[in-house]
């Protein structure tokens, strides 16, 4: 059984499709949705104490997700699409309160991968107590899409919204758990490699809400990995990243990897970690909570003063074993192995 | 010849030492794209004494390739040929362009991690045509891709006499080489014997480096030319044999033509077979090329930097017009290249 053109496009054989989605997926939660062209949710049934309300912030996110393989070790296009909506809120201290489904999908894809997909979105969605509560499936023709693209967007509330631009000298940077495994997971699958290693894909709203009151910045270190991510944040928080090289939050296994196919593993994507900053005093409870989530959650360096010196030196540096300083760049475009 | 297990505040403090001993300036290359990345992501040209000079070489498959190939692929692609190569050649602008704007005009052009890949495409387009690329290390993978009927454009090369090159033009007075672990994996120590000079063929952790740095010293301090061998763990006399069969039964030694050195003897490697090899099988469109046009200079001065001759910051284009987002030539594509790698880690 596969998906066909007529699956998209809006008569019987969609609204059979979509009857049997919607009833992998479950409720609405407390929104309300008939099936109509919107949810609606009252605000009246998220339970707020009255003066809370005021400072309340809504907070609206997208993504759009291609993985290749499909399934891997950990998860599936699903399981991320889901995850990465619900972290890129959490990750600025939002409860994340609903998400979106757009699925757009090969004529010929078949229907068993997309039924398995759904059932993986269904999972995380309620395991994380985050409702899909509207949604959308096209068709397209085969060969004008590589197997299946989602599109989720999230709905969330926070009182306080923590940005990537809050770093203040003297903070520690903490490291939610081991970083990469995304990336080794699908590279492991890409080149037939056997790895204990599966994707670190996983909702993080929990342990994020945990520590929230305490970060001064945060970012989940997705595409582009910690370079990326922690380059961005220590630019527009104008400070200097100082990251200690017998610290990296690294498994033997990501390292091995990255060196034997010469990828830089600080650009290796996790898909259920984050990054955050916190001032000193607090770095031992925030990291007494989060070891609760993951025991590998650890201080991976600290945040300084940048010295003025021909346009600033803010940026991410490494403190090697060596006792030397090295940058850590922002990687520029594609993760391509090293040839000799 | 064991590798010494020592911490690296040690090893640093020992070549400190051993460099005083030699009373002048003492210039050391890396050959090898990895040994690049190894030097300047760990910052060791920081920590060395100040008469030991270590400069990069011709050590990076992708630098070294001619423009000449780079154009003829160009043309293949955009002829309709489809391509298969990986990934940094791709962005190594030729006088035609690159293999990644041919793409975005319509060409076949395919980045593949693994020649596992480039297979796979080829049930897809079974005129499919591989840009093979490298020295020993990656060669026995194209004969593998040979060995399964895939057509082959073939740039690689043997890096001895790249290395033999180097101290014969003498432009550089280079008192020891850094020699590539890789290549020495696949072809043995005995070949390195015939280069009168000093060598430690090495592995790549910092660790490995900074020994090999050490031996060096000790060998020039002591007027020895020999082949040390610190890479212990993977490289033996004789090599992985296998891989050497695989070379010879696919490959023919012809005159290599690297950037930067322009012809070398007996350093290139053809196709043996004339119905993969697509210099042949595609000569009516190769044959059409106006290669003198390949020689114009455009003022990139990557085959000084590949002989050693200029240092990446001596460059006048480096970092102002040339940078790893928009670069003028493959010492800046490549993540194993010099200019790239001068200009990430800024040392």
């Amino acid at each position: 059984m596969y998906i066909e053109l007529d699956h998209g496009g809006g008569g019987a054989k969609s609204s059979e499709l979509i009857k049997q989605v919607r009833k992998i997926l479950g409720g609405a939660g407390k929104w309300q949705n008939s099936g109509d062209d919107s949810a609606s949710l009252a605000l009246s049934k998220i339970s707020l104490p009255k003066k809370a309300c005021q400072n309340q912030h809504l907070l609206l996110t997208t993504d759009a997700f291609i993985v290749d393989p499909i399934f891997f070790p950990g998860g599936d296009i699903g399981k991320i699409a889901v995850c990465g909506t619900i972290n890129d809120l959490a990750v600025m201290g939002a409860k994340p309160l609903g998400i979106s489904l757009s699925i757009v999908v090969e004529e010929g894809f078949p229907r068993a991968d997309f039924l398995r997909i759904i059932k993986s979105i269904a999972k995380v969605s309620k395991e994380a107590g985050v409702p899909i509560v509207t949604g959308d499936t096209k068709v397209t023709e085969k060969g004008k899409l590589d197997k299946i693209e989602i599109t989720t967007a999230g709905i969330g509330m926070a009182e306080k919204v923590i940005n990537n631009a809050g770093a203040q000298v003297g903070d520690v940077v903490i490291a939610s758990g081991d970083l990469g495994e995304h990336t080794v997971a699908l590279l492991s699958e890409r080149f037939g490699y056997r790895s204990r290693v599966s994707s670190d894909c996983k909702p993080i709203d929990k342990e994020m809400l945990a520590i929230g009151k305490f970060v001064h910045a945060a970012k989940d270190p997705t595409r582009g990995g910690l370079a990326a991510n922690l380059v961005e944040m220590a630019e527009k928080s104008k400070v200097k990243i100082v990251l200690d090289e017998n610290l990296l939050p690294y498994k033997k296994e990501t390292i091995a990897l990255g060196g034997l196919l010469g990828i830089d593993i600080f650009s290796f994507v996790s898909e259920g970690r984050f990054l955050a900053t916190v001032s000193e005093k607090d770095a031992a409870k925030v990291l007494r909570i989060l070891k609760k989530f993951n025991p590998e959650a650890k201080i991976i360096g600290n945040v300084q003063k940048p010295v003025r010196r021909r346009g600033g030196d803010t940026g991410v540096y490494l403190q090697t074993k060596l006792g030397s300083l090295r940058p850590i760049e922002m990687p520029n475009g594609k993760l391509i192995p090293r040839i000799c | 010849m064991k590798k010494e297990q020592k911490s690296l505040p040690k090893l640093l403090s020992k070549i400190e030492k051993v460099a005083s001993q030699i009373k002048r300036n003492v210039v050391l290359m890396e050959v090898c794209g990895t040994h690049t990345q190894t030097v300047s992501k760990n910052g060791i040209r920081s920590l060395l004494p100040k008469n030991v000079k270590l400069l990069t070489g011709p050590g990076c498959p992708v630098c070294v390739t001619a423009q000449e190939d780079i154009d003829a692929v160009v043309t293949l692609s955009k002829a309709g040929v489809p391509i298969a190569t990986y990934g940094d050649m791709l962005r190594v602008p030729g006088f035609f362009g690159s293999l990644e704007q041919a793409r975005s005009q319509g060409a076949k052009v395919f980045s593949v991690y693994s020649i596992q890949e480039a297979l796979e495409f080829k049930k897809d387009f079974p005129n499919l045509v591989f840009f093979g690329l490298g020295f020993e290390t990656t060669t026995p993978m194209t004969a593998v891709a040979l060995q399964n009927g895939l057509t082959v454009y073939s740039s690689h090369k043997l890096f001895l006499p790249a290395m033999n090159a180097l101290l014969e033009a003498g432009q550089t007075k280079i008192d020891g080489f850094i020699s590539p672990g890789h290549i020495a994996t696949i072809i043995g120590t005995k070949p390195f014997e015939h280069l009168k000079v000093a060598q430690v063929i090495a592995g790549f952790e910092a660790e490995d480096v900074l020994v090999a740095i050490y031996l060096l010293l000790c060998q020039i301090r002591d007027g020895r030319k020999e082949v040390e061998n610190e890479y212990v763990r993977l490289v033996k006399k004789d090599g992985n044999q296998v891989a050497q069969k695989m070379i010879a039964e696919c490959f023919k030694v012809c005159n290599g033509n690297w950037r930067g050195f322009g012809k070398i003897e007996s350093s290139g490697l053809e196709v043996k077979n004339p119905k993969l090899n697509a210099k042949i099988k595609h000569k009516n469109i190769l044959s059409k090329i106006d290669f003198s046009q390949s020689k114009k200079p455009t003022g990139c001065r990557c085959g000084e930097i590949i002989r050693g001759t200029l240092s990446p910051k001596q460059c006048p284009m480096f970092g102002k017009v040339c940078t790893p987002e928009n670069p003028y030539g493959p010492c800046m594509v490549s993540e194993e290249g010099a200019c790239n790698n001068y200009f990430r880690f800024m040392v």
